[in-house]
C-alpha cells in the first residue's frame, strides 16, 4: 500500500483514504482512487470501482509529520445507499372537469435510474405552490408518473416540483421548477353576488327562526290580548254546556237580589246618611286624598276583573288609600256624612251598594266603626261577587279605621239592608257615596230602578246611595242623629248637587275636583242656618265659601237629628257661622267631636 | 313362462361374472376418469377465477420490501448502542453462511438469469434463514442492549413475515406452470453457528450484529430478484415497470 500525499493543508496534514473491499475477489486495501471529482476532501469511486453486495470499510487517515491517526471505519453497502437523479421533463398542464380547471402533472424517471427492468423501483412526491406563497403542498405520488391536483385557485400561477426516491434509498434533489397558470374561472362579481345572495338567505333564515321562536311574545307585544270579561261566579264550561240555567243560578249571589221584602222604594231613596255617635270618639277618617284616589282612578287600577276599575279593586284601596288613611289616622277624624260628595267622577250607584249589605256589614259585625267614605269601594256590580267585596271593602275599610273606633252599637252607620242579619244593629248609617263613571253594570232590577235617579253625565255616573234608615226603635238612644242628602241633579259641570231630604233646598255643589291634599275633614262650626261648615285641611282656610245645604227633605224621614250636610268643593271650604260654636267642641286638630255634634239642635 | 324367465335371469347373472366384471372395472375406470376429469375441472375453473401471477408476485415483493425494510431498523437500533470496540472485531460478511449460494453480483448479472432461476435463488436464501432467525429470537431475550425490547419485537415480526413469505413463494412456484416443470431446486444452505451466539457481553453483541448484516443484506437480495420478477411478469402493465 502506497500513500499518495494528493493534498496537504496548511498545518501539513495529509489526508488519505483507504478502503478494504471485504467482499471483493483479493482482500487487498486499496486507496481511494479519486480525490478530485467529487470536490475537496472527498473520494470519488466510479462504477467501475464499486460493486454491490459488498461490504466496504473505509477509512480516512490523517498523516503529518508527527504522526497518523485513524479514523473510526465505516462499513458500507453500497446498495443501500443510493440516491437517484431528479425526475426529468417535468410537463404540467391545466385540464378542465366539468368547467372546474386542474392541474395534471407529468415526469419521467431520471434516465440513468433502470425502472424498466424493476432494478431500481422508484417512489415520487410533488409539491406545488402558489408564486407569492412560501409554503408548500406536498404530494406523494407513489410509483405513478402522473398526478392531478385539484382546487386550484382560479387566475392562480403555480410552481410545481417532482422528486424521487428508491425503495431503500435516499430522496433526490427536487426536479426544476414548471409554472403554470390557471385561467379565472370563477369571475368574480360573480362571486361577490352569490355570497351576498347566501349570507342574505341565511340572515333570512336566522330572522324567520328567530320570530318563529318569539311569536308568542310578539303578538303579546303587538296585540296585546284583550282582557276577557270576568265575572266571577260565571263558568264557562256551563256556558259551553249550554245549560243557561245553570249559568245563571251560578252567577246568582244567594242573597241577592234582596228577595226580603226590600221595599223598592228604600232602594229608590236617595238619602245620605250621616251618623254620628256620640260618646266615642268617632275618627272619621275622611281621606280626600284617599277619595281622589279612589274616585279618579278608573283606569289605573290594574285589577284583573274587568270594569272595576275604580275604588272597589282591591289594590287600588291599597295603594291609594294608604296614604291618606295614614295621615287620617293621625288625625281625629269626624266621620261626615258628606264625604260621599266628594269627588264626582266614581260615583257608583248606592243602590246597589246598599243592596249589597255584605259591603257594609262586615264593619257592623266586625264592631268597629269605619269610615265609609273611605271605602269608596265601587258598587258591587257583579252580583256574584259579594264576598269579595266585601272582602275588599272590610279590608279597606280596615285600612281606614281608626283606632278607637269602637261601636258596638255603630252599626247604625253603615247602611243597612232590609232584611240583612244586620238587622238587628240597623241604625241609620251612612251611604255611601260612590262616584263611578262606569257604566253600571248589569243590576238586579231592583237596582236599575234606582238607577233612574242617577243622572249621568257623559261618563260619570252619579249614584247616590240611598240609605235606607233603619227603624227608628233601633236608633241608639239621642246620639244618633243621621242626616239624609238626596241628590238634586247633577249639572253640566260634574257637580252633584244635594240637597238634604226634608229640610229644604239648596244648591250643593259639588266640584268636579279635588285636588288631593284636601281634607275636608274639619268641622269649622255649624251656622244658623243648619249648616255644617267644613274647612279645608289643616291649611287653609276660609277659602272658598262652600255652604252646606241644609236638608230641605223632600223626603222625610223619621229621622231626627241634625242634619247635617256636606258639600264637596274641592277648592272650597266651608264656612258656617257657628252659632253653637261654643257647644261644639272641636278636636285638637279641628275635628268636631261628633259626640257633641249629636247634640245639636235639630232643625 | 315366468319360472324360465327367472332361470334366465338367474343364469345370466351367474353367467355373466366375467363380463360383468369387465364391464365394472370399465366403470370404475370410468369414474375415475370422471372423478379426475371433474377434478380438473374444477381447478381449472378456479384457476381461471384465481389471482394472476403478476398481483402475486406484487404482493409478494412488497412483503420482500416490509422484510427489508425491517432489518434495516434493527441494524440501525443495534449499531445506536454498539460498543465500537465490537467494530474492530467484525467477522467479515465473507463468513455469511449464505455465502455459498452463487448469486448474481451486479445489475447486469442479476437481469440475465432466467426467472425461474431468479424464484429459486430467493427461495433458497429465504429458507436458508428460518433457522439461524429461531436462533436470534431466542438469543435476543438475553441481550445485553438497552434496546433489547424492540428488538426483541422486531425479531418476531422478521419472523412471521420471513415465514409468510416462504409459503407465498412456495404456493407461487406451484402456480407458473413453466416452474413447476423445471422443478426448482432449493439450496441447503444449513446454518452452522449453532444455538449459541456468544456467552459474553462482547461477543454476544458482535454475533449478533453480524448475524443481522447478513440476513439485511440477504433480504435486499430476496427484494431485488422479486422485484425483477414482478415488472417480467408484469408485461401487460407496462405502467408499473
Amino acid at each position: 500500500m502506497h500513500a499518495v500525499f494528493w493534498k496537504c493543508n496548511i498545518r501539513n496534514t495529509c489526508y488519505y483514504m483507504l478502503f478494504l473491499c471485504l467482499f471483493c475477489s483479493s482482500e487487498t486495501v486499496y486507496e481511494c482512487p479519486d480525490y478530485r471529482t467529487a470536490g475537496e476532501n472527498s473520494c470519488f469511486f466510479n462504477k467501475n470501482n464499486t460493486s454491490i453486495w459488498v461490504n466496504y470499510n473505509i477509512t480516512v487517515v490523517a498523516t503529518n509529520t508527527l504522526g497518523s491517526t485513524f479514523s473510526d471505519p465505516m462499513d458500507i453497502d453500497v446498495v443501500y445507499i443510493v440516491k437517484p437523479n431528479p425526475p426529468e421533463r417535468l410537463a404540467v398542464t391545466v385540464e378542465e372537469d366539468k368547467s372546474w380547471p386542474f392541474l395534471r402533472v407529468s415526469w419521467e424517471p431520471p434516465h440513468k435510474a433502470d425502472t424498466r427492468s424493476g432494478w431500481i423501483t422508484l417512489m415520487y412526491e410533488i409539491r406545488v405552490k402558489l408564486e407569492q406563497e412560501n409554503k408548500w403542498e406536498m404530494h406523494l405520488a407513489g410509483q405513478q408518473k402522473m398526478f392531478n391536483i385539484f382546487s386550484l385557485r382560479s387566475g392562480g400561477s403555480y410552481l410545481v416540483q417532482v422528486r424521487c426516491k428508491p425503495d431503500h434509498g435516499f430522496w433526490s434533489e427536487w426536479s426544476s421548477t414548471s409554472y403554470i397558470e390557471v385561467p379565472d374561472y370563477f369571475p368574480r362579481e360573480k362571486s361577490v353576488w352569490i355570497l351576498i345572495t347566501v349570507f342574505s338567505a341565511f340572515i333570512f333564515v336566522i330572522l324567520f327562526w328567530l320570530l318563529h321562536m318569539n311569536s308568542h311574545s310578539l303578538k303579546h307585544c303587538i296585540l296585546p290580548p284583550v282582557p276577557g270579561p270576568k265575572i266571577k261566579g260565571f263558568d264557562k264550561q256551563l256556558l259551553k254546556n249550554g245549560k243557561s240555567e245553570e249559568i245563571f243560578s251560578a252567577l246568582m249571589v244567594p242573597d241577592f237580589p234582596p228577595t226580603t221584602s226590600s221595599n223598592f222604594e228604600d232602594l229608590l231613596v236617595e238619602y245620605l246618611e250621616v251618623y254620628i255617635p256620640e260618646g266615642q270618639e268617632l275618627t272619621l277618617q275622611e281621606s280626600k286624598d284617599l277619595h281622589d284616589g279612589c274616585l279618579k282612578s278608573e283606569g289605573s287600577t290594574s285589577d284583573s276583573d274587568s270594569g272595576r276599575g275604580s275604588c272597589d279593586s282591591h289594590t287600588l284601596l291599597i295603594d291609594n288609600c294608604g296614604e291618606a288613611k295614614e295621615e287620617e289616622r293621625q288625625q281625629d277624624q269626624e266621620r261626615i256624612g258628606m264625604e260621599a260628595q266628594r269627588h264626582q267622577k266614581d260615583w257608583e250607584e248606592k243602590v246597589l251598594n246598599y243592596a249589597h249589605e255584605d259591603i257594609v256589614s262586615p264593619d257592623m259585625s266586625s264592631g268597629r266603626v269605619k269610615t265609609w267614605p273611605s271605602v269608596f269601594s265601587p258598587l258591587p256590580q257583579y252580583s256574584s261577587n259579594p264576598p269579595d267585596q266585601q272582602s275588599s271593602l272590610e279590608m279597606a275599610k280596615q285600612h281606614y279605621l281608626s283606632d278607637s273606633l269602637f261601636l258596638p252599637d255603630s252599626s247604625s252607620t253603615y247602611l243597612t239592608q232590609p232584611g240583612h242579619s244586620t238587622r238587628e244593629s240597623l241604625e241609620p248609617s251612612y251611604c255611601e257615596f260612590r262616584l263611578s263613571n262606569k257604566q253600571p253594570h248589569q243590576l238586579h232590577p231592583q237596582m236599575q230602578a234606582s238607577q233612574q235617579l242617577h243622572m249621568t253625565h257623559s261618563d260619570v255616573n252619579i249614584s247616590s246611595i240611598g240609605c235606607k234608615q233603619a227603624p227608628a226603635g233601633l236608633q241608639s238612644p239621642d246620639l244618633r242623629s243621621t242626616q239624609y242628602v238626596e241628590v238634586q241633579k247633577v249639572n253640566k259641570e260634574d257637580m252633584v248637587l244635594l240637597q238634604p231630604v226634608g229640610k229644604g233646598c239648596r244648591h250643593i255643589e259639588l266640584c268636579p275636583k279635588m285636588p288631593q291634599g284636601d281634607n275636608y275633614s274639619k268641622v269649622k262650626g255649624v251656622n244658623s242656618d243648619n249648616i255644617l261648615l267644613l274647612q279645608r285641611g289643616v291649611m287653609e282656610e276660609d277659602r272658598c265659601p262652600c255652604e252646606d245645604q241644609e236638608t230641605n227633605g223632600a223626603r222625610e224621614h223619621s229621622h231626627t237629628a241634625s242634619t247635617v250636610t256636606t258639600t264637596q268643593k274641592p277648592t272650597a271650604c266651608i264656612h258656617t257661622a257657628m252659632p253653637v260654636q261654643d257647644e261644639i267642641a272641636l278636636a285638637v286638630n279641628g275635628y268636631v267631636d261628633t259626640a257633641i255634634m249629636c247634640t245639636l239642635p235639630t232643625y | 313362462m315366468e319360472s324360465t324367465r327367472r332361470k334366465r335371469k338367474k343364469q345370466r347373472g351367474g353367467e355373466d361374472t366375467k363380463a360383468d366384471q369387465e364391464k365394472k372395472r370399465e366403470m370404475a375406470q370410468r369414474k375415475i376418469n370422471g372423478n379426475k376429469l371433474f377434478m380438473t375441472v374444477l381447478y381449472a375453473v378456479a384457476a381461471c377465477g384465481a389471482v394472476p401471477i403478476s398481483d402475486l408476485l406484487d404482493r409478494a415483493s412488497q412483503r420482500s420490501d416490509t422484510l427489508h425494510s425491517l432489518s434495516t431498523m434493527l441494524t440501525q437500533d443495534l449499531d445506536s448502542h454498539f460498543p465500537p470496540i465490537g467494530r474492530m472485531i467484525m467477522p467479515r460478511p465473507s463468513m455469511c453462511h449464505t455465502s455459498s449460494l452463487q448469486t448474481p453480483n451486479d445489475k447486469e448479472q442479476a437481469l440475465q438469469v432466467s426467472e425461474s432461476d431468479l424464484m429459486s435463488l430467493a427461495r433458497s436464501l429465504l429458507q436458508a434463514w428460518s433457522d439461524p432467525l429461531e436462533v436470534l429470537s431466542t438469543s435476543v431475550k438475553t441481550l445485553p442492549h438497552p434496546a433489547q425490547n424492540s428488538i426483541s419485537n422486531k425479531i418476531k415480526e422478521l419472523q412471521e413475515h420471513s415465514k409468510s413469505l416462504g409459503d407465498g413463494l412456495n404456493i407461487l412456484s406451484g402456480k407458473v406452470r413453466k416452474w413447476v416443470r423445471q422443478a426448482q431446486t432449493i439450496s441447503s444452505l444449513p446454518y452452522s453457528g449453532g444455538n449459541d451466539i456468544g456467552q459474553d457481553r462482547i461477543s454476544k453483541l458482535t454475533n449478533f450484529h453480524f448475524l443481522l448484516s447478513c440476513f439485511r443484506r440477504d433480504s435486499h437480495k430476496i427484494d431485488s430478484f422479486l422485484k425483477v420478477l414482478r415488472c417480467r411478469a408484469a408485461k401487460l402493465q407496462p405502467e408499473m415497470c
